[in-house]
């Protein structure tokens, strides 16, 4: 058994219930796997987000709630001397807070940023997964069944945008989750067999929208939009809708596209644009053929 | 150590309260058992849905412990280092308040002082001459509730009531009455079962100045984000209007449409526009149900006595909204089953709170009606209410008279004022200073429309002016307007004085003679429902707003901090020394009042005493065979009506106007204010007293908007809460304090030299505020987004109009109500420039200010 925590980005609002409740738990209390994480400066989850778009037009935001991996093959501990980080039976990754004393270089070879280092207690820190808390009888005995006590984080979360389950369990829930959705590892982990799995974390899009000429004050709905990658061959096609909105998501990062809009009765109109960042293309008038 | 698990509700809903030889240890949302009952299961379009077992609190509610163990609590009563307690009243170095420190007192110190000054105020100038006001939503719970404790001791004194403005829902109190009744339900309409309607036929929602993750169904935490998410997943188009591209909005939106703030009545008229060019409305629903239609369709067409057609290119110039995509929003709106409103009742939102509110709250209204409101997928509902509930159960919310300690039957005798005098919210500090004042309104007027034409003046002939204030719960000086009329307000010596009761020393509670320490609801007992305000109350069934209805035992979980002491504790004291202690309590407890709201409730059909208090909590079952009764529903449809907290004429399938129609043009406003220029018989688009149309926009291009708050509660909790300013949306801390985030257009940004984290000042005639800027494209141009509501209020130089740097943006908003007889606040009709803060950042204050260090002892 692995237990895992499924991160679906998707479906997080940035509510900052799991933030919270992160530090109800672990801020001004040691517990048998960690030292106090202090009152301020220490994200043990931190919901990352950035704004998607170059337009008041088309823009979104990316939530991704981040928080230690635990790697099958950590960075920090080849880091770390005197077996200060340790894998626990199941995966977690722990850092033992008393051997960690003075090593810096833990903190810093994480990958993702999510190991901290405590100036005060001059220790690296971070995420336990809450092990301590899982493994504790009397933690939530009150409940009367073990499958309702999860990570504190995964327990706050009001929107499934954090699921805990067995990764090895093919029926559970976070194996079923992962299977069907978007499987997007962080910038870092491509290559790492983690127990928390990212899902849905957008790459691009671009966007636009499609207008008659526009003297008419009018959308044009149903126009065809067809992107051309030419480095990878690949293709999109979409139409405008009601709004003459038109979009495409989870476009490769940093490529060339070509775009073609065209409408019976219309002149077609083509555009290129590079995948560097979400891109609002234009509001596109087309004239009549 | 053995954990002790005790339960509560706050704001941002329910929590599990561990704790650990009487400190709290931790804070959880509250998980339901095996023995819980199971939830309702709504089927639509070949799916079941159903809501997870657990209870959905808000982030805030997340840091309850932290709040209560806040560096800035108040631990021990107070008295002003230079306060005099001159025997008439006289030099009392009033002008100092919000400057001096303070020296710690006793409890019988501080409240023989407040008896004393009562009973010389009062005898000198009659009982009038006291004032007290609360804030709202001080803490959750039945027994501590404002209406409640509070209520019963100033009722059994005599005061001069100050009246609350409907401060989140304006343009739906002031104006949805004269357009289509419900003035009970304050303007708000109905959403009986609207959930199930939704998820089954549904194809548009319409969120119009909605921002429902962030404003959480008031207090229902995030109960209902899971079924924005199943209507997503369904494929229903979301339409988000709002100057600012909310948190929602952002994550939700199929499209963003950004009107510039205030001028959303030109939306909609111009959205009318084409449905009556296009014959695209629901012809048959309006000849039945609409009142003097064929006016309205002439002043929109053109025809009316302005001579000015509402055209899309009209509206264009107005809104800044293309032309081509109002068209599209209109059409997709009239050919596809449509629901939607603004705020989480339908009824709410920002615009509402612009000087157009009521104008924009009634135009609304009308579109809604033209598209057969009522009718299965179409109606007013905004996503945050309406799931099935038990209507049969009762439990008090807090606006019911009947659950409240102040009234029979919770008490064994009704404690009534006897002071008819009163004072009105927003303009209290006009009538302190100037020592006369004259307004329409009767607090939230849900007893009638003509409520709202009221008289009144103060002082009322006979009356003696105030002379005392006792000012209770969380701080005002982030949520009222023009914020430096309160500085003036405290600083006058017609104020002889001001004692101050709260939890924690937040901006207000600075000004005060007395300072007294209450305690949290985790320090007391109390009981109370999840998101109830009332059944038979206002705005009734607001529990709709929650997946599962959850009554609780607010056990105490820990004593009382410091010397802090419960709100009842401290009036029951002070009753007692005024020697009416015993008349005050009737001998009961806190834990006494609480049973007695069990016992006068259906609460003790359901579950005991012992098992309630034990268990800590009750979950109403909603029951399989539960009878559908679709809000509005029965209006369209011709029934009589069966929705809960209804009025005899409903049953004749009539609304609460005139007419018992939609009023187009509204027979009560021809009645009392047929020449009230900013509420018109007809409802239009007005350009507003301080809008782009404004001389003054020359000199203050930008609108600021202030809508309620994503992080934080009213005010309560920004300040007492250090992880908040970690949150890089909410606020950053440099220097020593946390400075508010405040959005800007990154056009506008480069024009004024302005990048993303730099020092900004929002600026007017009114103020200053310095604030960090996010340069964002999620901001209509010409605004300036920052949250109000700022739990932190840090004058540069204390007790001065001076420069703020907590993000009190409030300072810069304007004092005017939205029209002579429209009794109103419009903070988000505010102008305002903005530059890069150039200077050395002013020393932070955060914690060398809050608390002197006699008091911190």
């Amino acid at each position: 058994m692995r237990l895992g925590i499924a991160v679906d980005s998707r479906m997080c609002m940035a509510c900052y219930c799991c933030f919270m409740a992160c530090k109800d738990e672990h801020c001004g209390h040691d517990s048998a796997l960690s030292a106090a994480q202090p009152m301020m400066g220490q994200k043990w989850i931190d919901v990352r987000e950035w704004e998607r778009g170059d337009s008041s037009r088309r823009v979104k935001t990316a939530s991704v709630p981040t928080l230690c991996a635990h790697c099958k093959d950590p960075a920090c501990m080849k880091a770390a001397k005197d077996g200060a980080v340790y894998k626990r039976e199941g995966g977690v990754v722990i850092i033992d807070p008393e051997k960690s004393k003075g090593q810096k270089q833990i903190a810093d070879a994480c990958p993702i940023g999510v190991v901290y280092w405590n100036e005060e207690l001059e220790i690296p820190q971070k995420c336990t997964m809450c092990a301590e808390l899982l493994e504790d009888p009397e933690y939530l005995s009150y409940l009367g069944d073990r499958s309702l006590v999860k990570p504190r984080c995964v327990e706050a979360c009001p929107n499934k945008a954090l699921i805990f389950g067995d990764l090895d369990d093919p029926n559970s829930e976070i194996s079923k989750l992962i299977a069907s959705e978007k499987n997007t590892p962080l910038p870092g982990l491509e290559d790492e067999k983690t127990l928390v799995k990212w899902l849905n974390v957008p790459t691009v899009y671009l966007a636009g929208t499609v207008y008659q000429p526009k003297e008419l004050d009018e959308v044009l709905p149903g126009a065809v939009v067809k992107l051309t990658c030419r480095e990878t061959g690949e293709t999109w096609q979409t139409e405008s809708n009601y709004f003459g909105d038109w979009e495409v998501e989870w476009l490769p990062k940093n490529k060339n596209i070509e775009i073609v809009i065209e409408a019976k009765g219309y002149k077609p109109v083509t555009y290129s644009a590079f995948t560097d960042a979400d891109h609002y293309v234009d509001m596109t008038y087309l004239a009549k053929a | 150590m053995a954990e002790k698990i005790t339960h509560s509700i706050c704001v941002g809903g329910p929590i599990a309260i561990h704790t650990v030889d009487g400190v709290i240890r931790r804070i959880r949302p509250v998980v339901l058992d095996n023995n819980d009952p199971k939830g309702w299961t709504i089927k639509a379009r070949g799916e079941e849905f159903t809501p997870t077992r657990k209870l959905q609190p808000g982030f805030i509610a997340m840091t309850e412990k932290n709040r209560a163990y806040s560096y800035d609590r108040i631990r021990y009563p107070m008295i002003r280092e230079d306060f005099v307690e001159t025997p008439d009243g006289q030099n009392r170095n009033t002008e100092m308040r919000g400057k001096s420190g303070y020296r710690r007192a006793s409890w019988d110190e501080a409240l023989d002082l407040i008896v004393r000054e009562i009973k010389r105020i009062q005898g000198m100038y009659g009982k009038e001459s006291v004032t007290a006001m609360t804030s709202s939503h001080h803490s959750w719970g039945n027994v501590g509730y404002k209406l409640s404790t509070f209520a019963r001791f100033f009722r059994m004194l005599g005061y001069t009531e100050v009246k609350d403005n409907p401060d989140s829902w304006e343009g739906f109190t002031w104006g949805g009455p004269h357009t289509y009744g419900y003035y009970w339900r304050l303007g708000g309409t109905e959403a009986f079962d609207l959930l199930e309607d939704a998820l089954q036929n549904v194809e548009t929602m319409i969120m119009w100045s909605h921002d429902p993750d962030t404003t959480r169904g008031g207090y229902a935490g995030n109960e209902s984000t899971m079924w924005r998410h199943w209507l997503n997943d369904l494929g229903v188009q979301f339409i988000y209007i709002d100057p600012f591209n909310n948190f929602s909005s952002v994550k939700q939106a199929d499209k963003w449409l950004a009107p510039r703030p205030g001028t959303d009545a030109a939306l909609c008229e111009a959205i009318a526009y084409v449905w009556l060019t296009e014959g695209t409305y629901d012809k048959e629903y309006i000849a039945k149900h609409g009142h003097r239609f064929d006016e309205w369709c002439d002043f929109i067409l053109g025809n009316g006595a302005d001579r000015l057609a509402k055209t899309p290119k009209w509206c264009e110039a107005e809104t800044g909204i293309p032309a081509a995509d109002i068209k599209a929003m209109a059409r997709r709106w009239a050919s596809t089953k449509t629901m939607g409103g603004s705020g989480m009742r339908g009824g709410f939102g920002g615009v509402c709170r612009t000087a157009n509110g009521t104008e924009f709250a009634r135009t609304m209204m009308l579109l809604f009606a033209m598209q057969g409101m009522g009718k299965p997928g179409q109606n007013v509902w905004s996503g945050s209410t309406g799931a099935p509930m038990d209507y049969d159960f009762w439990f008090g919310g807090y606006s019911d008279p009947l659950a409240q300690i102040a009234n029979e039957p919770i008490a064994d005798k009704t404690a009534v004022n006897s002071v008819t005098q009163k004072l009105y919210r927003t303009n209290l500090p006009e009538a302190i200073l100037n020592g006369h004042y004259e307004w329409y309104g009767e607090g939230f007027c849900g007893g009638g429309i003509d409520l709202e034409f009221t008289e009144h003046i103060y002082p009322e002939p006979g009356c003696s002016k105030v002379h005392m204030f006792w000012r209770y719960g969380g701080t005002f000086m982030g949520t009222m307007l023009d914020t430096n009329k309160w500085v003036k307000m405290y600083q006058s010596s017609e104020l002889e004085f001001v004692v101050n009761q709260d939890i924690h020393f937040h901006g207000e509670a600075r000004f005060a003679d007395v300072v007294l320490p209450a305690c949290t609801n985790l320090e007391r007992y109390d009981i109370g429902e999840l998101c109830n305000s009332g059944n038979g109350g206002y705005q009734s069934h607001s529990q709709t707003g929650n997946s599962w209805q959850i009554v609780v035992f607010q056990d105490k979980a820990i004593e009382p901090l410091w010397e802090s002491r419960s709100d009842y504790w401290i009036f029951a004291e002070t009753a007692k020394r005024l020697g009416w202690g015993e008349e005050f309590t009737e001998g009961r407890t806190e834990l006494d009042w609480c049973k007695r709201f069990w016992e006068k409730s259906d609460l003790c059909d359901r579950i005991s005493w012992e098992d309630f208090t034990k268990k800590g909590y009750y979950i109403v079952p909603v029951p399989e065979d539960r009878i559908r009764r679709p809000g509005f529903c029965w209006f369209a449809e011709g029934y009589a009506c069966d929705t809960p907290n209804h009025k005899p004429f409903q049953e004749e399938g009539k609304l609460g106007t005139f007419t018992g129609k939609f009023e187009f043009v509204s027979e009560s406003l021809l009645y009392w204010a047929p020449h009230d220029e900013a509420r018109t018989p007809i409802a239009s688009y007005k350009r507003s007293w301080e809008g782009h149309h404004s001389i003054k926009a020359r000199k203050y291009p930008f609108h600021l908007i202030s809508p309620h708050p994503r992080f934080d509660y009213h005010t309560q909790h920004n300040s007492s809460t250090p992880w908040f300013w970690e949150i890089p949306e909410n606020r950053e801390y440099i220097n020593g304090n946390p400075y508010l985030v405040a959005r800007v257009h990154p056009e506008k940004a480069a024009e004024k030299g302005i990048k993303d984290g730099d020092i900004i000042e929002l600026f007017n005639e009114r103020g200053s505020v310095l604030c960090v800027a996010r340069v964002t494209y999620r901001v209509e141009v010409n605004t300036i987004h920052a949250y109000g509501s700022s739990g932190v209020y840090n004058p540069v130089v204390p007790g001065e109009m001076s420069q703020d740097i907590g993000g009190c943006v409030n300072v810069l908003t304007p004092g005017r109500l939205m029209g002579d007889m429209v009794p109103g606040m419009a903070p988000n009709s505010t102008l305002m420039d903005v530059r890069k803060h150039e200077d050395c950042l002013p020393l932070g204050q955060m914690f060398e200010y809050k608390l002197d260090k006699v008091a911190r002892g």
